[in-house]
């Protein structure tokens, strides 16, 4: 008996306690700077294009092989304002197949990518799965914006 | 049939044998119980269980073959997968079966953020176990939700560290990936401290309350001896009586430098298993608490670790204490960058041989019990 | 005026409006329990509960409603057409006729009936007829199993609860629940029956199949429930709407034999409002307590249930009526009634424990620091 007394107890006890629920689509957690969301592409402020030059590192880091790129001359560099000789021509990323595993990040020569750690990294329901395969402009768009701060692996 | 003779009173008529037929009732992919897609047939006489016929393949992902696709680096993030629950203690048999072949020595620091990181995944992974055990004797979610909460506090450490709620991939051959940040040691403590309010919780709600003990008391028995030859591995051996942790048998990793008790049941039953479980949730506290204090600075991965990893040929067997059991993970390298083979020696698939000797004899109900206190996760049965 | 007044002497139409009145109760009650058992869980649970519909998850039994009648109304083609139809208001009805005994007020209620205790507890025994056709109609081997299973569990613990009640009954001298409560005057019955207040505790969650009794439903997990072929509004007469009204019509009965109802302390005094308010506290406390015990206990095995009835609850009821009995007959003062019921109370916990907890010790984990 008293076991079950003791259990009724310990439930009246936490009826007292403040809940632990986030509302959460009016409350938005604060996330940590090392969140890892699916992974953007980075562009460059000061020369007006993307760091990504297209090099197939991270196509080939791929566990899940859901990157697909393809580079061209970058005609930046014929006039002389980049020091890109390539650029990224065509970028997909397939989010449906992604493992956020950060491997794409870590193999990339030049820090054009990063994983997004805000909510528009999470918050990507769609419909339909095709809608899921991000292109060059949606995967630039938030850095482009100015809205992303990516955390870099010391 | 009346039988007239000279006393007509008497009717007497021939006993029938009344037929029964065994029911085969089916416990569904879609179980009510959390323990993800598992089908049990349970061929039930009366009220009691006569055979019990699981049906696994549900959850089958191929990570084996997977791996064999895949380079070092690449096929860590499959380990995390297959027990999803206990994944950093994966991760570490799997990067310590890299390391034991190509003979990488790890820095300390890196070692002891991986032995902290393993003991809060296997608080994490017990704190499931208690709240889908509650679950599956009835309670209406109190307990389940007293150990979410507990498991989301940790998860908050593990995001702050790796990024990711549940699918790491911290681990590297050699050491861990990044290091941790600052107020690591800080953050440890306090979710330390919390943890222990969530164990008495469950405690004072579970642990000697009679309905709980009614329900799980002497409810899939098996002996030590029975339990040695099913192979089975974990809380489920030791909860039967047989002393063994490969923490301590053979220990891996930095576990010789830490002072710790091993729970050792006497019974074997599914109430002896909650309490071992229960008892190993503090032992790993104290063992993080240990690791806390002992950890140094420095580096985290070795200086000469070369950016892809060639391993040279030849085979390991690496086994760890998991959450579940004992995980192993078989390499055969044919040198090069991909594995050849990489098998997976899965606690949880063992541990499920033993469900028919366990249930057979008990009532429907207890069948469910019997499986939640195995503790099973289909992704390491099924890999 | 006069004509009005006259058309409510009219004995009929004096029925029909208090029958309207009660069940405009019971309708509300029942929306605001399903309401309310959510909040209660979600506290215990350190959680929310509903939230969204509507400011604090008021309008939640709204939304569950329309979602309820909204949903198709299956019917498995060889069942009984009549039977399956006839089962929800078979166990639905007879709950709703037992609030016709219960006095709210000094003054009202719907009818004060001099054996009101008697015809409570026989209608509400009618419920396990529904369940029984409930599960015979489906014509599903695991339906008519779990209907078999809890009409078995209905039935048994109607004994023991009857044998409580029927204890007090004794002491009050009187079916009338009007004039048992007012016999409890300064103290009410719980203080001198705390016997019997656990054993209707039990009991009453056992009527109403709620945890941790609940294998009925539970087992629709693996065997079936009577209602596992029922679907929207067949289900929710037969499963939510029953559940709670019983609940409540338990509820409200146990606050009126054993808390003392509408008169203590000083409900005579004070007048109907009073007496309104005394009566829905403790219906409400009560209501709690199982709530609470709801959100707390696992369910116990069949063989459990059935042996904790007859086993258990049966002869401690027995017990209860013998020492009322003996008290009476002697004419012994009032405080022996307290004193040997609380003893046999402590006694029959002792032996729960005792009886649970087997030989061995509870802890049998060693801790081995060598191994």
């Amino acid at each position: 008996m008293l076991g079950v007394l003791r259990g009724m107890a310990g439930t009246l006890l936490t009826m007292v306690r403040k809940p632990v629920t986030v509302q959460y689509p009016d409350v938005h957690k604060p996330l940590p700077e090392r969140e890892r969301g699916f992974p953007v592409l980075l562009w460059d402020h000061e020369v007006g294009e993307p760091f990504c030059t297209g090099c197939h590192a991270c196509e080939r880091a791929c566990p899940t092989e859901c990157i697909s790129v393809t580079m061209k001359d970058n005609p930046l560099a014929a006039e002389g304002t980049s020091k890109r000789r390539k650029i990224v021509d065509r970028y997909l990323l397939d989010y449906g197949r992604c493992t956020r595993c950060r491997i794409c990040v870590e193999v990339c020569n030049f820090s054009a990518n990063a994983m997004n750690n805000t909510w528009q990294g999470h918050e990507l329901s769609r419909y339909d799965r095709a809608e899921l395969v991000m292109d060059l402009e949606q995967l630039l768009a938030q850095s482009k914006a100015k809205q992303i701060e990516p955390w870099v692996a010391p | 049939m009346a039988k007239r003779g000279k006393n007509r009173l008497m009717v007497v008529e021939e006993e029938r044998d009344l037929e029964t037929i065994d029911i085969n009732v089916n416990v569904g992919p879609q179980h009510p119980a959390t323990h993800g897609v598992f089908r049990m047939v349970l061929t039930v006489s009366g009220e009691k269980v006569v055979d019990v016929v699981p049906h696994i393949g549900y959850m089958h992902r191929g990570a084996e073959k997977l791996s064999e696709n895949a380079d070092y680096r690449q096929a860590l993030i499959f380990q995390d997968r297959t027990d999803y629950l206990a994944q950093f203690n994966c991760e570490m048999c799997y990067v310590m079966a890299l390391e034991k072949l190509a003979g990488i020595e790890v820095p300390e620091r890196a070692e002891y953020i991986r032995v902290i990181l393993s003991e809060l995944n296997r608080l994490t992974s017990h704190y499931m176990f208690a709240g889908a055990f509650g679950t599956d004797l009835g309670v209406y979610g109190t307990v389940y939700t007293y150990a979410f909460r507990e498991r989301e506090f940790i998860q908050e450490v593990f995001e702050e560290i790796t990024g990711d709620r549940m699918m790491y991939g911290y681990f590297r051959p050699g050491g861990v990936v990044w290091d941790v940040p600052d107020n690591f040691k800080e953050r440890v403590r306090a979710v330390c401290e919390k943890t222990r309010i969530g164990i008495n919780d469950i405690e004072r709600l579970v642990t000697g309350n009679e309905i709980f003990v009614a329900r799980s008391r002497d409810i899939g028995v098996i002996s030590g001896e029975d339990a040695i030859d099913y192979g089975l591995s974990g809380p489920m051996l030791r909860a039967s009586g047989v002393p063994v942790d490969l923490r301590r048998e053979e220990p891996y990793s930095i576990y010789d430098r830490f002072d710790f008790d091993i729970p050792v049941g006497e019974r074997g039953d599914s109430y002896d298993r909650y309490l071992v479980r229960m008892e190993e949730m503090r032992q790993s506290l104290r063992i993080i608490e240990q690791a806390l204090e002992q950890m140094p600075e420095g580096p985290i991965l070795p200086e000469k670790l070369p950016r892809r990893l060639r391993l040279p040929p030849g085979e390991v067997y690496m086994r760890t204490e998991n959450p579940r059991g004992e995980y192993g993970i078989y390499l055969v390298s044919k040198g090069g960058e991909k594995p050849y083979r990489l098998k997976i020696r899965s606690s949880c698939f063992c541990n499920l041989m033993a469900l028919k000797k366990m249930t057979v004899g008990h009532y429907v109900a207890d069948a469910v019990t019997i499986l939640g206190s195995v503790d099973i996760v289909l992704g390491e049965v099924d890999r | 005026m006069n004509q009005l007044e006259s058309l409510f002497d009219n004995v009929w139409i004096d029925a029909l409006w208090r029958l309207l009145v009660v069940l405009a109760l019971m309708v509300f009650v029942v929306l605001l329990l399903t309401w309310g058992e959510r909040k209660v869980i979600g506290r215990i649970q350190m959680r929310l509960g509903p939230m969204r519909t509507g400011p604090y998850g008021i309008l939640q039994p709204i939304a569950d409603m329309i979602k309820i009648l909204l949903k198709e109304d299956l019917r498995p083609a060889t069942a009984d057409r009549l039977a399956f139809e006839l089962a929800p208001f078979l166990a639905f009805v007879p709950v709703f006729l037992t609030f016709v005994a219960l006095p709210f007020t000094a003054s009202w209620g719907v009818r004060v009936l001099s054996l009101g205790l008697l015809y409570f507890f026989a209608v509400s025994g009618l419920t396990a007829l529904g369940y029984l056709i409930a599960g015979w109609a489906s014509d599903n081997k695991y339906a008519l199993l779990g209907a078999m299973r809890t009409a078995a569990q209905l039935i048994s613990y109607e004994v023991p609860l009857i044998l409580a009640v029927l204890a007090l009954s004794m002491l009050a001298g009187s079916l009338n629940l009007v004039d048992i409560v007012e016999r409890q005057g300064r103290v009410p019955f719980v203080v001198w029956q705390p016997l019997g207040f656990f054993i209707f505790l039990m009991c009453a969650l056992s009527d109403v199949t709620r945890r941790p009794f609940d294998t009925a439903a539970a087992e629709s997990e693996l065997v079936g429930g009577p209602w596992i072929e029922f679907s929207s509004i067949r289900w929710s007469m037969l499963y939510a709407l029953t559940e709670y009204a019983a609940l409540f019509a338990l509820a409200t009965l146990g606050s009126l034999i054993f808390l003392g109802g509408w008169d203590w302390p000083l409900g005579r005094d004070w007048g109907w409002w009073w007496q309104v308010i005394l009566i829905f506290t403790k219906t409400s406390l009560l209501l709690m307590v199982f709530l609470w015990a709801n959100g707390t206990f696992a369910r116990i095995r069949v063989d459990q249930l059935m042996s904790f009835c007859w086993k258990f609850l049966l002869p401690l009821g027995l017990v209860q009526v013998f020492l009322n009995g003996l008290i009476l007959v002697y004419d012994w003062p009032d405080w022996t009634l307290l004193v040997t019921s609380g003893l046999a109370l402590a006694a029959a916990g002792y032996a729960l424990h005792a009886g649970l907890r087997v030989k061995e010790p509870l802890r049998t984990v060693s801790l081995r620091s060598d191994a």
